[in-house]
């Protein structure tokens, strides 16, 4: 457009204009097109091509797993895979804008507890005849199965599982001569008698910002959560064994000063952080954690040790079972997606998958021999999870009670000394009646 | 642009031409801006369009799986304006907070913009250095700087008081009270936010002709009469952007709320209207609720604006009276 603007004919500017148009034209089409510019890029051989969604940082080397999984997958289907690694802080997001955009993957892997609530949503495909089929239905594990299944429908197959147990510095203890707690009472006087040889360190944090500490006392204290009632859910926080569970456990840091106000706000990541830093002298955490311990510095094996978190009287509290499912998000080949899921989840693949992540097998067979070997660090969660494992309200709208930190600020308002125990179970179960009956 | 005057032909081809060239001149700027709107139009104005559309149906899961619709009207209104949490909880942090951080932005950037018209040269660039890397920092950045800052067990400042005797770092923790924790988000949005208006005032000062201070001086004015009715007259436009930039920026704060211990929704107590529309679309799914939130959010800035503006112009109309 480098001619002079004035007098030119009114032709010239008619091609002018146009020029101008095309151009914007051409320039908006581009910008359009760039934004949505994803083709099918699995053209090059000759089988379908399967998408997966795996969360990354599970299996700290998960690139030959993957090619292991695609080698065996091509070879028994011809097969592609397309697997993707997405990230645990925002794969909810990306599955809810993917649900948006009609560009779910076919299986993938999700968190237990959204199960239930994409199953709802009807994203998820039902996986309970493929299973009947495979004979596997008796050989899952409990919590993981229980937290799959809505209303005789499966949404998700087990793939690994972890669990939270009392972890504790068996150095300190070793060096003062005591001995891991077994029942609710030692737990609190083992704590009492730390506090006073170790007064630097913190005996037990009770963290407000993680319900996963809370449950094993709510359970443990013969309380529930929610329970069903008719067709929806009624709380239960706040009924007396609940509330026993959470006045004992609350009590440890605003009656006993094991913990520390700092704590009020922790997730579990910080006290974790607590613990490695030489802070914490037990905390509740999982069995994936030992693993992060230990590579950050080999010492950890002889500091730590582990033992089922303790029963109230005897026995053990239950623990949640948390882990992945693999769920099939109706996928356009849905044999070829039982059959990836299948190989994922069973046998040699997911006996290696767990071993290299330092979680459990989903399959119950698996995770027996994982005890059978007695190793000090695996033995104490794996019997935890046989034996007190447990599983969260299995509805979508538990989902929403998470998201909404119930539990977490019923915690915070009890420890800071807002609210008694009593009151902020009230206020908590009123909360989750609320989302419940909407 | 008219068709050449000394070009005499028939009258109606004429003032044919000269109606398509008028077209012409009024169209080009148009066909300039095109691509630009369109960017604009697909970028900005339908998904805030599609907020709207959100705003007045029960959204969940389901329907963004399915892509159905669901009006339901002015129900997430009634639900929102009805619910006492807005009125007394959500809506008091987000004003209030907003407000004290405006105020002080602007008070404290104004104050460092006219320090560093003050400095020599070399103070002036190491001056104007550290406050640009206070400005450059991501949200998220400082957000976490600050909270370790301020960490009970193991932050410099409570190490600090901890060494004047002054408090016990194991009983503390400033992250559970509302006005504590919002004492740090304001620290942290203030100190974020001010070097954009001491820079922009700084800019201004440089074009007040210096007769103007020093004509004002012989006349008697003292330091502060110099700044009230010279200096800031001179440059109020420029309050006037920095302050409505400084409240969009501060009613919608999001991150460095929400990544604050307990501000996730932990502690409602601390929710304001961005977070608290996050949390019922993204953590409840309830898509419909969070956008009316957002829509109110949106109006109550588009209301403040346009009093402020209003206000503003209207005086510096009066202003300019002779």
């Amino acid at each position: 457009m480098r001619q002079s603007p004035r007098g030119r004919s009114p032709f010239s500017l008619l091609s002018r204009r146009r020029r101008l148009l095309a151009g914007a034209a051409a320039l908006s089409l581009g910008l359009l097109t760039a934004c949505g510019g994803d083709g099918d890029d699995g053209s090059d051989g000759g089988g379908p091509t399967l998408e997966v969604w795996i969360m990354e940082g599970t299996n700290p080397d998960a690139e030959p797993y993957v090619e292991a999984l695609e080698a065996a997958f091509g070879e028994e289907t011809g097969a592609l895979l397309d697997v993707q690694f997405i990230q645990w802080a925002d794969a909810h997001d990306r599955f809810t804008t993917a649900m948006a955009g009609g560009e779910l993957p076919d299986v993938a892997e999700i968190g237990t507890t959204w199960a239930a609530e994409f199953g709802a949503a009807g994203a998820l495909a039902d996986l309970s005849g493929s299973i009947d089929e495979a004979g596997l239905g008796d050989d899952l594990v409990p919590g993981l199965i229980d937290a799959a299944t809505v209303d005789g429908s499966v949404y998700g197959m087990p793939w690994y599982a972890g669990i939270r147990s009392l972890m504790y510095r068996a150095d300190v203890f070793a060096e003062h001569d005591l001995q891991p707690p077994t029942t609710w009472d030692e737990l609190r006087e083992v704590a009492l008698r730390l506090r006073d040889l170790e007064p630097d360190m913190i005996p037990f944090p009770v963290s407000g910002g993680s319900e996963y500490g809370l449950y094993p006392f709510i359970w443990g204290a013969g309380g529930e959560i929610a329970e069903r009632d008719g067709d929806g859910w009624r709380s239960t926080i706040n009924s007396p064994e609940a509330v026993e569970g959470i006045e004992f456990y609350t009590s440890l840091a605003t009656e006993d000063g094991l913990s520390v106000a700092a704590a009020e706000t922790w997730l579990e990541t910080d006290q974790l952080e607590s613990f490695q830093n030489g802070q914490a002298a037990m905390v509740v955490n999982g069995n994936w954690t030992v693993n992060t311990l230990i590579q950050a510095d080999p010492a950890w094996a002889e500091q730590v040790g582990v033992v089922p978190l303790p029963g109230q009287e005897s026995g053990f509290s239950p623990s949640f079972v948390g882990g992945s499912l693999l769920g099939e998000f109706t996928s356009d080949e849905p044999e070829l997606a039982w059959r990836l899921i299948e190989m994922m989840t069973t046998g040699e693949l997911a006996a290696q998958w767990a071993d290299q992540s330092g979680y459990f097998p989903g399959q119950q067979s698996l995770l027996e021999e994982v005890q059978g070997e007695e190793e000090p660090l695996v033995a104490p969660f794996a019997r935890q999870m046989l034996e007190a494992g447990a599983a969260l309200p299995v509805t979508e709208l538990y989902g929403q009670v998470q998201g909404e930190q119930i539990v977490q600020g019923m915690l915070q308002r009890i420890l800071s000394g807002d609210q008694s125990p009593q009151e902020a179970a009230d206020e908590a179960a009123a909360a989750m009646d609320e989302t419940f009956g909407g | 642009m008219a068709a050449d005057p000394r070009k005499a032909g028939p009258a109606a081809p004429r003032a044919r031409a000269a109606r398509r060239a008028a077209w012409a001149r009024a169209s080009r700027p148009w066909l300039l801006l095109a691509p630009a709107l369109a960017v604009l139009a697909v970028l900005l104005f339908w998904p805030l369009v599609r907020v709207l559309l959100l705003s007045f149906q029960d959204y969940g899961l389901r329907q963004i799986n399915t892509g159905e619709s669901n009006y339901t009207g002015l129900d997430n209104y009634r639900e929102i304006l009805g619910d006492s949490f807005l009125w007394t909880t959500v809506l008091p942090n987000t004003v209030g907070f907003a407000a004290t951080c405006v105020t002080l932005t602007v008070v404290v950037g104004t104050l460092v913009a006219l320090l560093l018209q003050r400095l020599g040269r070399a103070w002036r660039a190491i001056c104007s250095t550290a406050i640009m890397m206070a400005w450059a920092m991501p949200a998220v950045t400082g957000t976490y700087v600050w909270i370790w800052v301020f960490d009970p067990l193991n932050g410099v400042v409570s190490g600090g008081l901890d060494g004047l005797g002054l408090i016990e770092p194991r009983e503390t923790n400033w992250f559970t009270d509302r006005w504590s924790f919002y004492a740090i988000a304001t620290l942290n949005v203030v100190h974020h936010g001010f070097p954009f208006v001491a820079i922009t005032v700084y800019a201004a000062l440089l074009t007040i002709p210096r007769e103007l201070p020093e004509a004002a001086t012989v006349d008697g004015a003292n330091a502060w009469q110099r700044f009230w009715h010279l200096t800031v007259p001179t440059i109020r436009p420029v309050f006037m952007v920095v302050t409505i930039l400084s409240i969009i920026w501060d009613f919608k704060v999001f991150a460095q709320i929400y990544l604050m211990p307990g501000g996730a929704g932990a502690n409602p107590d601390v929710l304001n209207l961005g977070v608290w529309s996050y949390i019922e679309s993204f953590s409840r799914n309830q898509y419909g609720l969070g956008s009316a939130i957002a829509v109110l959010l949106t109006l109550l800035l588009l209301a403040i604006t346009v009093v402020y503006v209003r206000a503003l112009s209207k005086e510096s109309d009066e202003g300019d009276a002779p």
